[in-house]
C-alpha cells in the first residue's frame, strides 16, 4: 500500500477543512481528485506530499507512520513531490529550474546536465533549455513545473490541477506525460482535477471530495437548492425557477438545511422512461438527449431537463433502451437517487 | 553665494591635486563604515530571516521593538557604548576608546536594526510558494533558506545599501567613540565639522563633495547588478 490513512483531519483557523476516516491508495496507480472548490482537494495533496501536518491523525507511507519531524520529512519529500496548481519558477533559466532538485541532493553536473536534457525532451521543451524562466507562457510553465518534478524520479508525483488555466494543446501534453510516466516507470501519481473527463480517461480510480470528506458519487449532478419548504413528510426542493423535485423529510430536521444546502442525484439511479410508459406527477423530468459515450462498460448518457443531466446506464439498459441523440424522453428519479449534501 | 562657488571650485581643484589628507579621511569613513555594514549584514540579515519566517510568542512585540531602534540616535548610541569601553566602563581594559574598533562597534549597533528590519521587508515579500517548491523538491532548511535569500536579493542589497549609506553619513558615533583624531579616527563627516568649526569651509565642501560622489558611486553599482528585473523588484 503506497498511503494509508487514518481518521485524518485538517483545521484552519478551528474550521475543519478535511475529514478522511479512512484513505488506501495503491502504488504505481493514477488517482484522481474531484470535487466543487473549497472541498479540500489541494489540503489533502500537501498532507499526502508531506508539506502540512495534519491537525489530527495518521498517515503512512509504504508502511511506514509518518512521524513529522525534520529528519523523516526530509527523507519522504525525497521520495514525493507536488506540482503546485499555479507553478512558481525561481529566478534564471529553465535548465536551472530543472537541475534544482538534483543540485540539493549532490549529484554531479555532469549527471544533472544529462537528465535535464532527458526530461526537458520528455515534456517537450528542449528548444527552451536556455530562455529564463519567467518567460514563459501558462502551459510551457506548468510543463517546466512538471519536468522539474520528474529530474528527481519521484515515486509518487501529485498534481493540483495539473490542467487549470491551459489550452486544449498543452492540456493533452500533460496528460499524456502523465500517462507515460504511470505507464513506463510505474510512478504512482495523484492528480486532483475539476475535469471528468479527464480522470476517466487517465485515473484507474476517482475519488470525489465533499466538504473535506470521501462522498461515494461522482462529482455531478449537484444542484444548489434554492428554496425549501415541508409538506407533510416531503421537501420540496426547488433547484432552478421551474424545476422541483421531491425528498423524504426522514432524516432531516427542516432547521438543519439551510441555503448553502444542495442535492446531489445518483446518475446510476436515475431511470430512463420507456417511450409508452406513463410518467408520474412527481420526481420526473422530460428532456432532451444531447450526448451519448461510453464510460467503463457502461454508457454515459446527457440529457438537458432545463438542467443537464448526466444519466450512468449498463450496456444492458443501453440496448434495451436504445437513447438516440435529440430523442425526447422523460427521466425518473426513485427514493434515494436524491440526496442532500450539507456543509458540517 | 561667491563663498559657495568658491568654495566648490577649491574643493574640485583639492579632489583633482589628491590631496594626502583628504585620501586619508575618505581611506578611514569607506574602511569603517565598509566593515561596519559587513558585520552587521552577517547579523542582521540571518536575524531578519529569521523574523519573517518564525512564528513565536511576542513576536508582533519585537517587531515593534525593532522598528523603534530604527528611530535611535547616534548620540544615544555613542553615550552607550562609551559607557562600556571608557576607561572606568565594563571592557575599558580592552582600550577600544577613540579607535576605529570603537567606531564600528557603534556603527554596527546602529545599523542591525535597519538591515533587519528591511530584510524582514525583503523576505516577507517573496511569494510563499517558492519555500513550498524548494521543500517538495526536497531541500533542506538551510538550502529552503538560501533559495528565499536568492529571489529576495535585490531588496537585500538596498538593505545593505542603505545601510551604508547611513554609517558614512553619521557624525555622531564617529565623534564620540572615534575622537576625530587626525590620521587615524577622523572620518569625512568629523572632517567636515572641524573644518566648519574652523571657518574652512573649502576642505569641508571638498569631502562633502567627495561623500555624495561615493553615494551616486555605489548606487550607479548597485544599478548596474540588478539589471532590468531588479529595478521592478525594488
Amino acid at each position: 500500500m503506497l498511503y494509508e490513512t487514518r481518521h485524518l483531519t485538517q483545521s484552519f483557523k478551528g474550521k475543519k477543512v478535511l475529514d478522511l476516516a479512512r484513505l488506501r491508495l495503491e502504488k504505481s496507480k493514477i488517482y484522481a481528485l474531484t470535487g466543487a472548490n473549497g472541498a479540500g482537494k489541494s489540503t489533502l495533496l500537501n498532507l499526502l506530499s508531506f508539506l502540512d501536518k495534519p491537525t489530527s491523525g495518521e498517515i503512512y507511507f509504504c508502511g511506514e507512520r509518518v512521524k513529522h519531524n525534520r529528519h523523516q520529512l526530509l527523507a519522504l519529500r525525497r521520495r514525493v513531490v507536488l506540482v503546485d496548481q499555479y507553478p512558481i519558477h525561481f529566478t534564471g533559466p529553465v535548465w536551472k529550474n530543472v537541475e534544482f532538485g538534483l543540485k540539493i541532493r549532490g549529484i554531479s553536473k555532469q549527471d544533472r546536465t544529462k537528465r535535464t536534457k532527458e526530461v526537458l525532451e520528455l515534456v517537450g521543451m528542449e528548444e527552451f533549455e536556455y530562455a529564463e524562466a519567467h518567460n514563459l507562457s501558462g502551459g510551457e510553465s506548468k510543463r517546466l513545473a512538471l519536468a522539474r518534478a520528474l529530474a528527481i524520479n519521484p515515486e509518487v508525483l501529485l498534481c493540483d490541477e495539473p490542467t487549470a488555466n491551459v489550452d486544449m494543446e498543452n492540456q493533452e501534453a500533460i496528460l499524456n506525460i502523465l500517462k507515460e510516466i504511470n505507464t513506463v516507470h510505474g510512478t504512482s501519481i495523484i492528480l486532483s482535477t475539476h475535469y471528468l473527463s479527464q480522470s476517466r480517461k487517465l485515473a484507474h480510480h476517482t475519488l470525489v471530495l465533499e466538504h473535506g470528506q470521501l462522498a461515494d458519487t461522482r462529482n455531478e449532478n449537484i444542484f444548489k437548492c434554492e428554496s425549501i419548504t415541508e409538506e407533510g413528510d416531503i421537501l420540496c426542493c426547488k433547484i432552478n425557477s421551474k424545476i422541483v423535485l421531491h425528498l423524504s423529510a426522514k432524516g432531516f430536521t427542516f432547521q438543519k438545511i439551510n441555503k448553502s444546502s444542495k442535492l446531489l442525484i445518483d446518475s446510476k439511479r436515475i431511470k430512463m422512461l420507456q417511450k409508452s410508459e406513463e410518467p408520474t406527477k412527481t420526481n420526473t423530468l422530460p428532456g432532451t438527449i444531447t450526448h451519448v459515450e461510453k464510460d467503463n462498460g457502461n454508457v454515459r448518457i446527457t440529457v438537458n431537463c432545463g438542467i443537464t443531466l448526466y444519466l450512468s446506464l449498463t450496456m444492458d439498459d443501453y440496448l434495451m433502451q436504445k437513447p438516440m441523440i435529440g430523442e425526447q424522453r422523460t427521466m425518473l428519479f426513485p427514493d434515494g437517487a436524491i440526496r442532500f449534501s450539507m456543509k458540517r | 553665494m561667491d563663498l559657495l562657488q568658491h568654495s566648490i571650485q577649491s574643493a574640485f581643484l583639492l579632489l583633482l591635486s589628491a590631496d594626502p589628507e583628504l585620501l586619508n579621511i575618505v581611506w578611514v569613513s569607506l574602511k569603517v563604515s565598509g566593515i561596519s555594514t559587513i558585520i552587521a549584514s552577517f547579523i542582521g540579515i540571518p536575524c531578519g530571516f529569521v523574523l519573517a519566517y518564525s512564528s513565536f510568542y511576542g513576536k508582533r512585540f519585537v517587531l515593534t521593538c525593532l522598528n523603534t531602534l530604527l528611530a535611535l540616535p547616534t548620540v544615544v548610541i555613542g553615550l552607550l557604548v562609551y559607557s562600556f569601553i571608557s576607561r572606568r566602563g565594563i571592557f575599558g581594559s580592552l582600550e577600544l576608546l577613540y579607535t576605529q574598533k570603537a567606531m564600528i562597534i557603534g556603527q554596527v549597533i546602529l545599523i542591525i536594526p535597519l538591515i533587519a528590519s528591511l530584510s524582514i521587508a525583503a523576505v516577507s515579500r517573496i511569494d510563499s510558494r517558492y519555500r513550498k517548491t524548494a521543500l517538495t523538491l526536497g531541500a533542506t532548511q538551510k538550502q529552503m533558506a538560501w533559495v528565499i535569500l536568492k529571489e529576495a536579493r535585490y531588496g537585500i542589497t538596498a538593505a545593505i545599501i542603505a545601510a551604508f549609506g547611513r554609517v558614512i553619513a553619521e557624525i555622531g558615533i564617529s565623534m564620540m567613540l572615534g575622537g576625530n583624531a587626525k590620521g587615524f579616527t577622523r572620518t569625512m563627516t568629523t572632517a567636515m565639522a572641524l573644518e566648519y568649526d574652523k571657518g574652512e569651509f573649502v576642505l569641508a565642501v571638498a569631502l562633502g563633495l567627495t561623500l555624495m560622489s561615493i553615494a551616486f558611486a555605489i548606487n550607479l553599482l548597485f544599478h548596474f547588478f540588478q539589471g532590468r528585473d531588479g529595478i521592478n523588484v525594488v
